[in-house]
């Protein structure tokens, strides 16, 4: 796995470095740090950790378990998909959770008995008398990336000529279409799709170098988890760098004059619509083997809103925002409230239920962020041109009639 | 004496509901000519721009382009076929650098796909190292070669005009739209636009069609003038015969007015 | 001619509408023949429903009309508004059955909650909304799902993560009309929904700050020109559309007699898509909107053919992405036309 993140390096480092004049941000630096970080947390996760005295490592257990680790990661793979849709293409899909559940919904397809009817292997470490659709984990990555796609023109095709409240809102209605037919998929004509509210449990494990990884595998699933996302960082980078992304750029400042310039709206966003998708098809697959299945009742709006938050926390655009982001609002969702919250209780004997407050954090983040940094902690240096310059009377750029 | 025609706009009228904009238009651009489209506020001359470049469909009339019908097409295929335009207000990506802004505009020239972009192809990497050359070379042709790396925002007012007319250049356009390019210029910028007009006619050979309210910009760039008010077409000719016409010195001062300047 | 070309995706619209049309005619009229009691039933149901949708779904609309906001947060206003109801009507006063003191505390709760989330809503406006009023669209879009999350923080804080009943003031009984069950909720919620939109309606058409609002709607600088105070004609706007949500959170209380943090989100989409349907901006629309798509929504959960009430959302929310595929204009708005 480590030699996949060694071969993208040179050539981001390549053209990007030459980029620093333009963009004003040093994407060499970050990838290094990226690719650092990710090796010494493995590292730490495998092999230090252990070494550690009892108490110690309790702290880091209690703090910064390592399924957190992994669930952040899915986290961040999607939020790089939303980032393309809203931070590149500046399409506000409110919706974004249909991907991560078709995703789900694909690998609970593909990788486990749930299909009894029928009896397909292709490649996977489930034994060959089971029945039911077993493909290999790397396989039903490709298919629920591209499944994810397809929908993602669904999904974008009646946007397209739309403003961008309504299309803030025709992301959200399929946001909870497509879930609620998950939900209730149990009897569509009489065929169990989705097996409903139950959900597809489990799923099979991960075939790699010729050992299984099951759900307890956590070090070997983060690296996988790290290079996914590592690839998707990669994607959109290099995207970003040639025409679509420009385009994409453009259509987000000014889609008419885009337009006027020769650029084609329709297909740029359903571009935007369905790579970003397939971000959310292939994180929506880790997750299921990460959980070990796929449940309906997971899939909520609030799902869409956090990536949001975290998209719009990290700067709309910027891939190593995005990545700092969805890490820190994941752990603090997932660990960072319930520990805080043990603690100061402890600490001063209160009953603070510090997780209900996770609706005040969402909400005021998104709140915060617009009033007074709407170009994201980490912002991109254009960004930071954008969001500021319009609350001048005078100007013209990005005020979309 | 006339050139063969590159733009043909014929009986084009406009209506919004029940307001009438455009009446009943038709004129010609010929290619590597210079016309210019005069009248007071309001007259249509916008609206007309709008619908020669795609942006508005006309409730009637056709708009014919090196003999296609161009009507109803969008106005990336416009765009794409050849017919450039800029904007009366500035419409520059304001977050992207002057060199991305021409980039943007090369669009359809391209030809990556997303898969060649991801792999960074040896084709694609040359293409887009070859639209880098030719954006800076735009740059330096309108005269703002120094500021390819500048946020467009942040560029001077006389530099983002500048900067449109680049990036309409990008589309390697047959017929030029300049909607009041000198607007806010003073006359020694007027002046120095009014030779870059020549210069972008004679070495771009192109059509180019401006909205002017400069009179004294009109009268020296123009081979032919037309002129609307309220929508309509009153008057069209060579600059000395709009001057003295009387049409157009009543819609411009009323009809108590003496010959204007 | 260009007319021919520019009209035919006008016309594929127009048919794709009267399709749409006839089939939902034609499962109206299968359902009707089938069980007409049902049928009569379920479109009371649907029609009540509609009646509350119809106040908030103002609330959306004339915010949407000022300032080309759509207000996520509003639906959450509502809930609000129920929560204080629930407080002030059973905390408070203690009531939790019909009587004359139960009416009356009725009453004044009514104009407490509407005054309660009007401000309440004037003050989001002034804090969240305000300075992003020329910044790039996705600005105050995301700020108001923000707010949407902080105020269902509050319902949570409130009232709990789950649902609570309550004992309401209004009289348990109904009518029975041919086999059809009309409760007396329903007609005390008709009896204090028209008034308020009359008086609505009054105060939008006749009074100087409802045509202060109508003019800021279409042309904000053009009003600013005229001497209209833009800044407290939209507060204002926003005083109305909170007072309309908090009166609807009210009869939502009590005819329902539940409370829910996650209420608002609910409704709040189906009032939304109903102000879509009637057309954004149009205030009768929205009323319009709202009772048919209270009728689909009951006859869709009512009705032997139909999807059943699983299904509920999903059919509303397809409603609203056809619409805004189709004809976002709705049906009694008008096509707008983007200036350059």
């Amino acid at each position: 796995m480590a030699k996949k993140l060694k071969l993208s390096l040179p050539r981001i480092r390549k053209g990007k470095t030459a980029k620093k004049a333009v963009t004003g941000f040093d994407q060499a630096k970050w990838i290094r740090g990226f690719s650092i970080a990710a090796i010494s947390i493995w590292v730490f996760y495998s092999f230090v950790i252990d070494l550690l005295p009892y108490e110690v490592a309790s702290i880091f257990q209690k703090w910064m378990p390592a399924t957190t680790v992994n669930e952040a990661l899915v986290w961040v793979i999607c939020a790089l998909g939303l980032n393309i849709v809203v931070g590149y293409a500046g399409l506000l899909d409110l919706g974004f959770v249909a991907f991560w559940a078709i995703g789900g919904y694909v690998a609970g397809w593909l990788m486990s008995d749930f299909f009894q009817q029928v009896s397909i292997h292709v490649g996977s470490t489930a034994p060959a008398e089971q029945r039911g659709i077993h493909i290999s984990f790397w396989g039903v990555l490709i298919i629920g990336g591209l499944v994810a796609a397809v929908f993602g023109v669904i999904i974008g095709a009646p946007t397209l000529r739309l403003k961008s409240d309504y299309l803030a809102l025709v992301t959200l209605g399929f946001g909870e279409i497509i879930p609620q037919i998950f939900y209730n998929g149990e009897n569509i004509g009489g065929f169990n799709l989705t097996n409903g509210s139950k959900g597809i449990a489990p799923v099979d494990n991960i075939g790699l170098f010729g050992k299984t990884l099951g759900p307890f595998d956590l070090d070997w699933k983060y690296l996988i988890f790290v290079s996914l996302t590592a690839l998707m960082v990669f994607i959109s980078l290099r995207i970003r760098s040639g025409r679509l992304g420009r385009a994409w750029l453009a259509i987000r400042e000014d889609e008419l004059a885009a337009s006027m310039m020769g650029v084609p709206l329709m297909r740029s966003k359903l571009a935007a619509y369905a790579i970003g998708a397939v971000s959310g098809g292939v994180g929506g697959v880790a997750f299921a083997t990460h959980v070990n299945g796929v449940f309906a009742d997971r899939f909520s709006f609030s799902i869409s809103i956090i990536l949001l938050a975290m998209v719009v926390l990290g700067g709309m655009g910027n891939v190593w925002g995005v990545i700092v982001g969805a890490l820190t609002i994941a752990w603090v969702n997932a660990t960072g409230l319930p520990a805080i919250g043990d603690t100061v209780n402890s600490l001063l004997g209160t009953k603070i239920n510090f997780p209900s407050y996770n609706f005040l954090l969402f909400g005021g983040i998104l709140i915060f962020m617009m009033l007074y940094k709407r170009e994201g902690m980490l912002p991109e240096s254009r960004l930071k041109e954008l969001m500021h310059e319009t609350d001048d009377e005078t100007s013209n750029t990005g005020k979309h009639v | 004496m006339s050139k063969p025609s590159t733009l043909n706009a014929d009986n084009i009228s406009v209506k919004f509901g029940g307001l009438v904009a455009v009446d009943d238009v038709s004129f010609d651009i010929p290619a590597g000519g210079v016309i210019s489209l005069i009248g007071p506020n309001g007259a249509g001359k916008t609206t007309f721009f709008n619908v020669l470049t795609g942006l508005y469909k006309p409730t009637s009339g056709t708009v014919t382009f090196d003999g296609n019908d161009i009507t109803a097409k969008p106005p990336h295929k416009i765009a794409q076929a050849g017919v450039a335009r800029t904007f009366q207000n500035i419409r520059l990506f304001g977050l992207m650098t002057a060199e991305e802004n021409v980039m943007v505009a090369m669009h359809s020239h391209l030809k990556s796909g997303v898969l060649s972009t991801i792999l960074g192809t040896r084709k694609q990497r040359a293409e887009e190292a070859e639209s880098k050359k030719i954006a800076r070379e735009l740059l330096e042709f309108v005269g703002i070669g120094g500021t390819a790396d500048k946020f467009a925002r942040n560029l001077s007012y006389g530099d983002q005009r500048r900067l449109e007319v680049a990036r309409a250049l990008a589309l390697q356009p047959k017929v030029l739209l300049l909607d009041e390019p000198t607007a806010g210029m003073n006359p020694q910028e007027s002046k120095v636009f009014v030779d870059f007009v020549y210069r972008v006619r004679d070495e771009k050979n192109l059509g180019i069609l401006l909205i002017e309210h400069d009179m004294s910009v009109v009268m020296k760039v123009s081979e032919r003038i037309t002129v609307l008010d309220r929508g309509q077409k009153i008057a069209e000719g060579t600059p000395a015969e709009i001057k003295s016409d009387k049409r157009v010195i009543e819609a411009y001062l009323g009809k108590s007015a003496e010959s204007g300047k | 001619m260009a007319s021919a070309r520019f009209s035919s995706r006008v016309v594929f619209e127009r048919s794709a509408a009267t399709f749409i049309i006839l089939l939902v005619s034609i499962w109206l009229g299968v359902n009707l023949v089938k069980s007409p009691s049902q049928f009569f039933q379920s479109s009371v149901i649907g029609i009540s429903n509609g009646v509350l949708y119809a106040l908030i779904a103002l609330g959306y609309t004339l915010v949407y009309g000022i300032i080309e906001l759509i207000n996520f947060a509003h639906g959450d206003l509502f809930m609000i508004g129920g929560l204080f109801a629930a407080t002030f009507i059973a905390v408070w006063f203690g009531q939790e059955s019909p009587s004359t003191v139960g009416y009356v505390v009725f009453f004044a709760c009514l104009i407490a909650v509407m005054g309660f989330c009007a401000t309440i809503n004037v003050a989001i406006e002034r804090f969240a909304y305000r300075r992003l009023r020329r910044a790039p669209k996705l600005a105050p879009l995301i700020t108001a799902v923000g707010v949407s999350f902080i105020l269902q923080f509050i319902g949570i804080r409130w009232n709990g993560s789950g649902p609570k009943s309550w004992n309401s003031v209004l009289p348990d009984g109904e009518f029975i009309i041919s086999g059809v069950h009309i409760a007396y909720t329903t007609i005390f919620s008709f009896a204090v929904t028209i008034p308020i939109l009359a008086l609505m309606t009054y105060i939008v058409t006749k009074t100087r700050r409802g045509k202060a609002m109508r003019a800021t709607a279409q042309d904000a600088d053009a009003a600013r020109l005229m001497g209209i105070n833009v800044n407290k004609t939209i507060a204002f706007t926003f005083a109305l559309g909170g007072a309309l949500a908090g009166a609807a959170g009210l009869l939502f209380q009590q005819t329902r007699e539940l409370t829910n943090y996650n209420l608002g989100y609910q409704l709040g989409l189906i009032a939304f898509t109903s102000a879509v349907l009637g057309g954004i901006g149009n205030l009768s629309g929205a009323v319009l909107g709202a009772i048919l798509i209270g009728l689909v929504q009951g006859l869709n959960d009512g009705l032997p053919i139909g999807l059943g009430q699983q299904w509920s959302q999903t059919v509303v929310f397809s409603i609203l992405i056809l619409l805004m595929t189709f004809r976002p204009t709705g049906l009694l708005g008008k096509p707008m036309v983007e200036k350059v």
